[in-house]
């Protein structure tokens, strides 16, 4: 993928591509970033053209900003050009390039994944939402090196991904906790693997588990002494403390009830907002997928590929119910519906 | 847990009773039906000649020889077939197939390799508890849920440290049970050699009982192989079963 880089004068770039947002009648504002995306996908400079300095387009240049993508806006006789520049490889976290995954069943080959593009920068929250089989969690293992992509390459932290590595920690649905040793000593795991001496591995558990907010008194107990949210918010302590560049969730909420799964998405945000961890999020809940995601890849299935990306600029923290993520919500599952699958919508409908 | 220390106490004192009540009436001579305190004599008598010690020593020598080399062996073959699938699809077979025969059988072999000798016995010992260590352990390897060790390399463990921190803990309490059932086939295979095979040792005064007419004595040692083999298994295997088991969470599971 080549670079443009360092944008001088984005103006005096030939554009490659430009995109009229003034044939919009109601410009809503996911349509919008949603075809600038798709454009910016194909194109590393983009011109947009609006001629009005509608509340619709001043989200593109805002998400522009939180990419890291130079823009600039210039305003001839009430016509509004701007001018997009996608820096790809700057601060990439993550780089997925033509990632593939088929696997061998009875009756021949099956792909799950199908040709996979994506870059994640550094500090982003990406969501990956798409019903149960469209791959979602096949592309997380292979983001952790748990499995090989038939064919691609994936970049994580600037290097090829050849295998897992404590750079990449993943935190699993359930039952991923050690029941032979304490809560302390599950999340010292990582730590004793890297020979790090035993006063500062504890005093580094402690303080993780009091992120997550686990209190002192079940530091001691054991794995099957714990409720489920107890658990599950152990698990991302024992991964925080890896202290890992990309932080990989497959599905870490979806067995808990609604309140615990609530308290945790809360508990998440104010991590990535205090951390500013790289976060890939795999759900099968669009609801969920909105509160907690600054990008949300939408998947879809046979063969498994990103359909659609919705950006997400909603204040945080979010809550469930609030009206900009109910709104965002529909129109995702919306979009997925159209495509006769079936997704989680509210969180009520995932328990 | 006292009413159950009550309930065994009279069972076992009527149990002896009508035994004692049965072998006054005369019916069969006494060197064909022993009473129990013909038995108990014999008990104090093997004791303070020391008999019973010597043999009790030799035979315990035995088994925990052959027991440990079982335990080696079995935790190595037992991991190797665990883990790798073209060792289970081979040797696992054979594992199988060893545990099917009768763990003396191999005594004619034993004999023939190393003479009348400590070894032939221990080698009995061993293929008999052997297999039983190796198949728990096996077990154990392949049950152990794929979502540990996935968990455990995304945390960077890799190589012997899958092995000694996530592999041998997560099978922990079936390896428990291969130990458990490998310390009872190693006993039953030593006093099958030991009673074939003349040399000191527990299956040996059995025999003895036998050629002196003396069946005092056989109920006697029969009563200590059946007391060691118990305490064995509920002192050491029984509490580290239930151990286990507890902080696993799987006893209220």
């Amino acid at each position: 993928m080549k670079t443009v880089n360092p944008p001088k004068k984005l103006d005096s770039l030939k554009p490659e591509k430009v995109i009229d947002l003034r044939q919009a009648i109601c410009p809503h504002p996911l349509n919008v970033i949603r075809d600038t995306l798709r454009a910016l996908r194909e194109n590393d400079v983009l011109l947009a053209v609006s001629d009005h300095e509608p509340t619709a387009l001043e989200n593109a240049p805002r998400f522009c900003e939180r990419r890291g993508y130079p823009f600039r806006t210039v305003e001839q006789e009430g016509v509004w050009n701007i001018f997009i520049q996608k820096v790809e490889d700057r601060d990439a976290r993550l780089k997925v390039e033509n990632v593939s995954k088929t696997f061998n069943s009875g009756d021949g080959k099956v792909s799950v994944l199908n040709d996979i593009d994506l870059t994640i920068r550094d500090g982003e929250f990406v969501t990956v939402v798409g019903s149960s089989g469209c791959g979602k969690s096949t592309l997380l293992n292979l983001i952790a090196g748990l499995d090989k992509p038939t064919s691609g390459r994936i970049f994580a932290n600037g290097k090829r991904v050849e295998g897992p590595g404590s750079d990449r920690v993943v935190v699993f649905q359930e039952g991923a906790l050690f029941p032979w040793l304490t809560v302390r000593e599950n999340v010292e795991f990582g730590l004793k693997l890297r020979r790090v001496a035993p006063k500062i591995r504890k005093e580094m558990a402690q303080d993780y588990l009091k992120l997550v907010g686990l209190t002192e008194n079940f530091h001691g107990s054991y794995v099957h002494q714990l409720s489920g949210g107890m658990k599950q918010r152990v698990a991302l302590a024992r991964a925080l403390v890896m202290e890992p560049a990309i932080l990989l969730m497959d599905e870490p909420f979806a067995a808990l009830d609604i309140q615990t799964r609530e308290s945790l998405q809360d508990e998440l945000q104010r991590i990535w907002v205090e951390s500013r961890k790289t976060i890939i999020f795999v759900t099968h809940n669009v609801e969920e997928a909105v509160i907690l995601g600054d990008r949300v890849l939408v998947f879809a299935k046979n063969p498994g590929r990103i359909k659609s990306e919705h950006e997400i600029d909603i204040e945080r923290p979010r809550q469930p119910g609030h009206p900009e993520v109910f709104l965002y919500t529909k129109w995702i599952t919306d979009e997925i519906r159209e495509n006769g699958e079936a997704v989680d919508e509210v969180q009520e409908a995932a328990v | 847990m006292k009413r159950k220390v009550i309930l065994l106490t009279v069972f076992y004192l009527l149990l002896i009773g009508i035994w004692q009540g049965v072998a006054a009436l005369g019916i069969w001579p006494p060197y064909l039906f022993p009473s129990p305190s013909g038995v108990f004599d014999s008990l104090l008598a093997g004791f303070q000649d020391n008999s019973f010690t010597i043999g009790i020593l030799a035979s315990m020598k035995r088994v925990l020889i052959g027991y440990f080399i079982s335990v080696a062996g079995g935790l190595l073959i037992g991991l190797a077939i665990g883990r790798v699938k073209v060792l289970d699809e081979t040797v696992g077979t054979i594992v199988l197939g060893f545990q099917a025969l009768p763990s003396i059988c191999w005594l004619p072999i034993a004999l023939l390799w190393f003479g009348l000798s400590e070894s032939a016995i221990i080698l009995v010992v061993v293929l008999g508890s052997l297999f039983a260590v190796t198949i728990g352990v096996d077990a154990g390897v392949k049950n152990v849920p794929p979502i540990y060790l996935r968990a455990a390399r995304t945390m960077g463990a890799h190589g012997i440290d899958l092995y000694m921190k996530v592999i041998i803990p997560a099978a922990l309490p079936s390896i428990i049970s291969g130990l458990k059932q490998g310390w009872s086939f190693a006993w039953r295979a030593l006093m099958a050699g030991e009673l074939l095979y003349v040399s000191i040792g527990l299956g040996h005064l059995l025999t003895m009982g036998r050629e002196l007419n003396d069946i005092s004595q056989i109920i006697a040692v029969m009563i200590i192989i059946i007391v060691i083999g118990i305490t064995v298994d509920r002192l050491v295997f029984t509490k580290l079963e239930n151990r286990v088991r507890e902080r696993w969470g799987l006893l209220n599971a």
